[in-house]
């Protein structure tokens, strides 16, 4: 069954995370735009309190509408990759364009993280 | 192509401030120059990266997140398609070429180094000059060969 957050939680969504739904255990969430060293910790603090909130046993990130990402996007995917570790939990990045997915693989990181081409290929997952 | 054209040296140069919101700017920039000049597209997202990747190093480090702090930026384009970039910053003037390699180099999930390791990968040349009052680092990467065409479409 699919519930969108809740209003209360409404403040999670921003520009940068427009839009950000439950399904079963998962928490999909979906990131738009370039991401580097001067948005980063805006989607941080947006990851971090929704992990904080849910505490989902699955995180789907789609970044379909993510063309560019750098090192500190990176590090914001690592640090909420660690937090769903330490609670069991799994990150599944979707629809990766290539230059974000190449990132990814200099950073050895594509094999960490579950990569998936949709959202539905994750659930499945 | 006459010798005068040939031998023109093409180039933009940038001044920023030590600021998170100035990179995305300055990276498009740099990016859409290379391109008008004919590097691919593959190129032109390395090179913006390196860059985007080297300025934050600046501000974290160098400037230690100091805001309004000057970072120039020239990139040019030789006649062999060689293409240059040279960032000058007036910060602390630690070489990080001389640091010891960082965790990360080995376990991609300890933060840190990743920059550093796209400019590696990415660059053809990386040489940090420190200077009196900063450092100077030249980044460097020639026009590679695009990659060979159908052979089936192209014999036709």
């Amino acid at each position: 069954m699919t519930q969108p957050i809740r209003p209360s939680n409404a403040k999670v969504n921003s520009e940068l995370v427009p839009a950000t739904r439950v399904e079963g255990d998962a928490v999909l969430v979906t990131v738009r735009g370039e991401i580097d060293l001067h948005n980063s910790p805006e989607l941080r603090n947006a990851l971090l309190e929704m992990l904080n909130q849910r505490q989902p046993k699955r995180l789907i990130l789609n970044l379909a509408q993510v063309p560019y990402m750098d090192s500190s996007a990176i590090a914001v995917l690592v640090e909420a990759l660690q937090k769903l570790r330490k609670i069991g939990g799994k990150l599944y990045l979707t629809n990766l364009q290539p230059r974000v997915k190449g990132l990814l693989e200099i950073a050895r990181l594509d094999t960490i993280f579950v990569l998936a081409a949709t959202d539905d290929e994750a659930l499945k997952k | 192509m006459s010798n005068a054209q040939a031998q023109k040296v093409h180039n933009i140069s940038l001044r920023i401030q030590s600021d998170a919101a100035d990179v995305p700017a300055a990276r498009h920039a740099i990016e859409s120059f290379y391109q008008s000049h004919g590097f691919d597209k593959q190129a032109c997202e390395d090179v913006g990266l390196c860059l985007n990747e080297a300025l934050a190093n600046i501000i974290r480090h160098a400037y230690k997140e100091q805001p309004s702090r000057p970072i120039q930026i020239d990139a040019a384009l030789s006649p062999d398609s060689e293409l240059t970039i040279r960032i000058r910053d007036w910060g602390n003037g630690v070489n990080p070429a001389a640091l010891p390699p960082t965790p990360a180099a080995n376990d991609p999930l300890t933060p840190g180094g990743l920059g550093m390791i796209c400019l590696r990968q990415m660059m053809d040349i990386v040489v940090f000059t420190p200077q009196p009052d900063g450092m100077l680092l030249e980044m460097k990467r020639k026009k590679r060969s695009p990659e060979p065409q159908n052979q089936q479409a192209s014999a036709t």
